[in-house]
C-alpha cells in the first residue's frame, strides 16, 4: 500500500492553487489545439515546451499533460458536432457521434463521449498508480543489454501491431533513427551525418520534426478536402448531461472491454488512434446492436472514446517507468523531461518521487478539470469552428514557423520544419505511420547508447542479448513481433489468395 | 492529377535517397569494431541500409500492379493539387522572406496576402488581421516570453 501513501503525497503537490491554475490553462489550450484541425496534441505540447524551461519540472509536466487531456477531449467535440475529427484518434468517434448529434441529440452524444472518455482515463490512471512503480522496480535491475532489448521490443511492436504496412513502419522507424543520429555522437564525440551543413552539428530537434510532420502535414491533408463545417446545434442541456452519464453503467461490458483494449494499446506502443479503431471494430462485432452501428449507437461512441483515453493515459506508464513513450505525444513529453534535466526511466521513482507522484495525482484531478471545462466551453469552441479555414490555416502556419524557430533560434530549423511538412503529408497520404518516426527521433540516441554499451561489456559479442532469461525473452518476443506480419501474410495467402487485398485496405484506415 | 502509384514511387525514392546519403556519410565515421567499442558510424550505417532496403521494397511494390493500389488509383486530383499549392506556395514564400523581412513583417504580409488576394476578406479586414497577427507575435514572444524573433530589415530602423 506504499503506492497509496505516495499517491496521497502526490495529491498534496497537485492540488495547490498554482497547479490547479496550470491545469485549467493547459486543458483550455489543449481543447483549442484539439478543436483546430492541423494542430494536435503532439505539436501543441511541443509548442508549449520552450515556455516550460523556467518552471519546476512537476509544474511543467502538469501543464503539458493537462494540455494532452484537453486535446483528447477537444478532438471529440468537433468529431461529434461537425463530423470533422480534430485529432486522428477521434476519427472513430465520428462514426456514431455525428449521426446521433445530427438526429437532435448533441448533448447526449457529447455527454456519453466525455463520460466514457473520463472512465477510460480513470482506468488508465489507476493502472499507472498500481503498476508503474512495480515496473520501475523491475527495471532498476536492468543493464544496457536489457534496455536495448526493451527498446527493441517497443520498436518491434510498432511493426507487428501498429496496423500500418510493416515495411513502411520499418522505414519510418529507421528514418527516425538516422535523424536522431545527426549531430554530435554522445559516445565518441565525433560529428555524424551533417552532410556538409555545419549548423546540423546541434542535431535535429524532435520539436522541429513534430511541427512539420503533424502541423504542416496535417494542414495540407486538411486543406485538400474542403471543409464543410455544417454544425449541429451546440447548446448544452445540463439535465440531459447527467441523464446520459447515469445511463453509462448499463454499457458496463463495452466500457470495460474498451478500457482494456485502450490500456493494452497504450502500453505497447500502438497509440490512441489504433486503440479507438480497434475498439470500435470489436464493439461492432460483439454488440447485440452491432447492425445499427453507424447510425448513432451509444456503444459506437463509448467504445472508441473509452479506448482512446485509456490508451492516451496509459501511454505515460512505459514513459515514466521505462523511458519508452507509448504514443507520439508521450514521446514529445519525454523529450521535455530530458530537456528539464530529468532522466526518464525507473530512476525517476527513486530520485524524483515528488515529480512522479505529483504527475500521477494530477492525472486524476486534471481529467476531472478537463471534463468540466470541455462541457462548459463547448459553445465557445463550436463557435470557433465557424471561422473559415482559410483564415485559420495561415495562422497555424505562422504558429508552426515561430514554434520551430524558437527551439534554438535557428532559421535552418524553420526550413527543415517545412521539409518535414511535405514528408508528413506524403506519409499520411500513403499510410506511413508517423508515431514510430517521432518515437525513434526522441529515443534513438538512447537505444543506440544501450546497444553500444552492451557491446562494450560483451567485447563485441551478440551473445549478451541471450545471456539470461529476461533479456532472451525480450529479444525473442521482439523478433516474434517483427515476424508476425510476415506470418500473417503467409497464412492469408495459404488460405485465400484473393482476399489479401481487401484486408490491407481495411488496415490502412487504422494508422496513427 | 497524381496517381497513387506515382506518389508511392516518389516517396520511396525520397526515403531511399536519404538512406543512401546516410550510408555514405556514416562511412566517414567508421563502421565496425575498434578499440573504443562500436564505431560511431555503425548504427547510422545499419539504419541507412534498412532505409534503403525498405525503400526498395516499397518501390517495387509501387511498381507492381498490386490490387491494393488499384483501389485508389488517383491520390491527388487536380483540384486538390491546386488547393495544396494554394496553402503551401504562400507558406514557402513566407518562410523564404523571413531572413530579409523579419518574422513580424513577413507574417503580416503573409496573412494579408492570403486573405486579401483571393478576396476571402475585404482589404481593410485583411489589413486589420495582418496587423493583429504581427502585434500578437510581438507581445507574446518578445514581451512575455523574452524570445527574440528575427527582425530582418526592421533592425536597420532601430528595432
Amino acid at each position: 500500500m506504499d503506492n497509496l501513501a505516495e499517491l496521497l503525497h502526490g495529491f498534496t503537490i497537485a492540488v495547490t492553487a498554482p497547479h490547479l491554475a496550470l491545469m485549467v490553462v493547459g486543458v483550455l489550450l489543449g481543447i483549442l489545439v484539439g478543436v483546430l484541425p492541423g494542430l494536435g496534441a503532439p505539436n501543441g505540447v511541443s509548442l508549449l515546451l520552450p515556455l516550460t524551461f523556467g518552471m519546476q519540472p512537476v509544474s511543467a509536466i502538469i501543464l503539458l499533460s493537462s494540455m494532452y487531456w484537453g486535446a483528447l477531449f477537444g478532438g471529440s467535440v468537433t468529431s461529434i458536432l461537425f463530423n470533422i475529427p480534430g485529432e486522428p484518434s477521434s476519427v472513430a468517434t465520428t462514426f456514431d457521434g455525428y449521426p446521433m448529434a445530427r438526429d437532435g441529440r448533441p448533448t447526449t452524444a457529447l455527454a456519453t463521449a466525455f463520460g466514457s472518455a473520463a472512465f477510460g482515463a480513470l482506468v488508465g490512471v489507476i493502472l499507472i498508480t498500481f503498476l508503474a512503480s512495480w515496473v520501475a522496480q523491475v527495471a532498476l535491475a536492468f543493464g544496457p543489454a536489457e534496455y536495448f532489448a526493451v527498446y527493441f521490443l517497443a520498436f518491434a511492436s510498432f511493426v507487428g501491431m501498429g496496423g500500418a504496412a510493416p515495411i513502411k513502419t520499418v522505414v519510418a522507424l529507421a528514418l527516425g533513427f538516422a535523424i536522431a543520429a545527426i549531430g554530435i555522437d554522445t559516445v565518441s564525440g565525433s560529428v555524424r551525418l551533417t552532410m556538409g551543413v555545419d549548423e546540423l552539428v546541434k542535431g535535429v530537434s524532435f520539436v522541429v520534426a513534430v511541427m512539420g510532420l503533424f502541423g504542416i502535414g496535417e494542414l495540407l491533408v486538411a486543406v485538400e478536402e474542403e471543409f464543410h463545417a455544417r454544425a449541429v446545434s451546440s447548446t448544452i442541456d445540463w439535465r440531459e448531461v447527467f441523464r446520459a452519464v447515469a445511463r453509462l453503467p448499463r454499457h458496463g461490458v463495452a466500457l470495460l472491454r474498451s478500457a482494456a483494449i485502450g490500456c493494452w494499446m497504450g502500453i505497447t506502443p500502438g497509440g490512441p488512434t489504433a486503440a479507438s479503431f480497434m475498439s470500435y471494430g470489436i464493439a461492432r462485432r460483439f454488440s447485440r446492436r452491432g447492425r445499427h452501428f453507424g447510425t448513432g449507437e451509444v456503444e459506437g461512441i463509448i467504445s472508441p472514446e473509452t479506448a482512446d483515453h485509456a490508451a492516451g493515459t496509459s501511454a505515460l506508464l512505459p514513459m515514466l517507468s521505462l523511458g519508452i513513450p507509448g504514443s507520439a505525444t508521450a514521446a514529445v513529453m519525454m523529450g521535455g523531461l530530458m530537456i528539464w534535466g530529468l532522466n526518464p526511466g525507473p530512476m525517476l521513482f527513486v530520485d524524483q518521487k515528488d515529480f512522479v507522484w505529483g504527475l500521477i495525482a494530477s492525472m486524476y484531478v486534471g481529467n476531472i478539470v478537463a471534463v468540466v471545462l470541455v462541457l462548459l466551453t463547448v459553445p465557445v469552441f463550436a463557435a470557433l469552428m465557424r471561422i473559415p479555414f482559410v483564415v485559420i490555416a495561415p495562422l497555424i502556419v505562422i504558429i508552426c514557423v515561430v514554434g520551430a524557430y524558437s527551439v534554438s533560434n535557428s532559421y535552418l530549423d524553420v526550413v527543415m520544419m517545412l521539409g518535414f511538412g511535405i514528408v508528413g503529408y506524403l506519409f499520411k497520404k500513403l499510410f506511413y505511420p508517423l508515431a514510430p518516426l517521432v518515437l525513434a527521433i526522441v529515443i534513438g540516441d538512447k537505444a543506440e547508447d544501450a546497444f553500444r554499451q552492451s557491446m562494450l561489456i560483451s567485447k563485441g559479442s551478440l551473445g549478451i542479448f541471450f545471456a539470461n532469461n529476461l533479456v532472451t525473452c525480450l529479444i525473442v518476443g521482439g523478433i516474434a513481433l517483427l515476424l508476425l506480419p510476415l506470418v500473417l501474410q503467409l497464412t492469408r495467402l495459404w488460405r485465400k489468395p484473393a482476399s489479401a487485398a481487401t484486408e490491407t485496405s481495411v488496415q490502412e484506415k487504422v494508422i496513427i | 492529377m497524381i496517381s497513387r502509384r506515382a506518389l508511392e514511387l516518389a516517396t520511396a525514392v525520397l526515403t531511399g535517397s536519404f538512406g543512401v546519403a546516410v550510408v555514405v556519410s556514416s562511412l566517414d565515421n567508421g563502421i565496425g569494431w575498434s578499440s573504443a567499442g562500436v564505431d560511431a558510424g555503425t548504427f547510422p550505417f545499419l539504419t541507412g541500409i534498412i532505409v534503403v532496403l525498405g525503400s526498395l521494397y516499397n518501390l517495387v511494390r509501387g511498381l507492381l500492379p498490386a490490387a491494393t493500389l488499384a483501389n485508389v488509383p488517383i491520390a491527388i486530383t487536380s483540384i486538390e493539387l491546386r488547393r495544396l499549392a494554394g496553402l503551401f506556395v504562400p507558406a514557402a514564400i513566407f518562410v523564404a522572406a523571413i531572413p530579409l523581412a523579419g518574422m513580424y513583417v513577413a507574417s503580416a504580409l503573409y496573412v494579408f496576402a492570403v486573405l486579401a488576394i483571393p478576396r476571402q476578406q475585404s482589404v481593410p479586414r485583411a489589413l486589420a488581421m495582418a496587423g493583429a497577427t504581427a502585434l500578437a507575435l510581438y507581445l507574446v514572444f518578445e514581451r512575455m516570453f523574452q524570445v527574440s524573433l528575427p527582425h530582418g530589415a526592421l533592425a536597420a530602423f532601430g528595432f
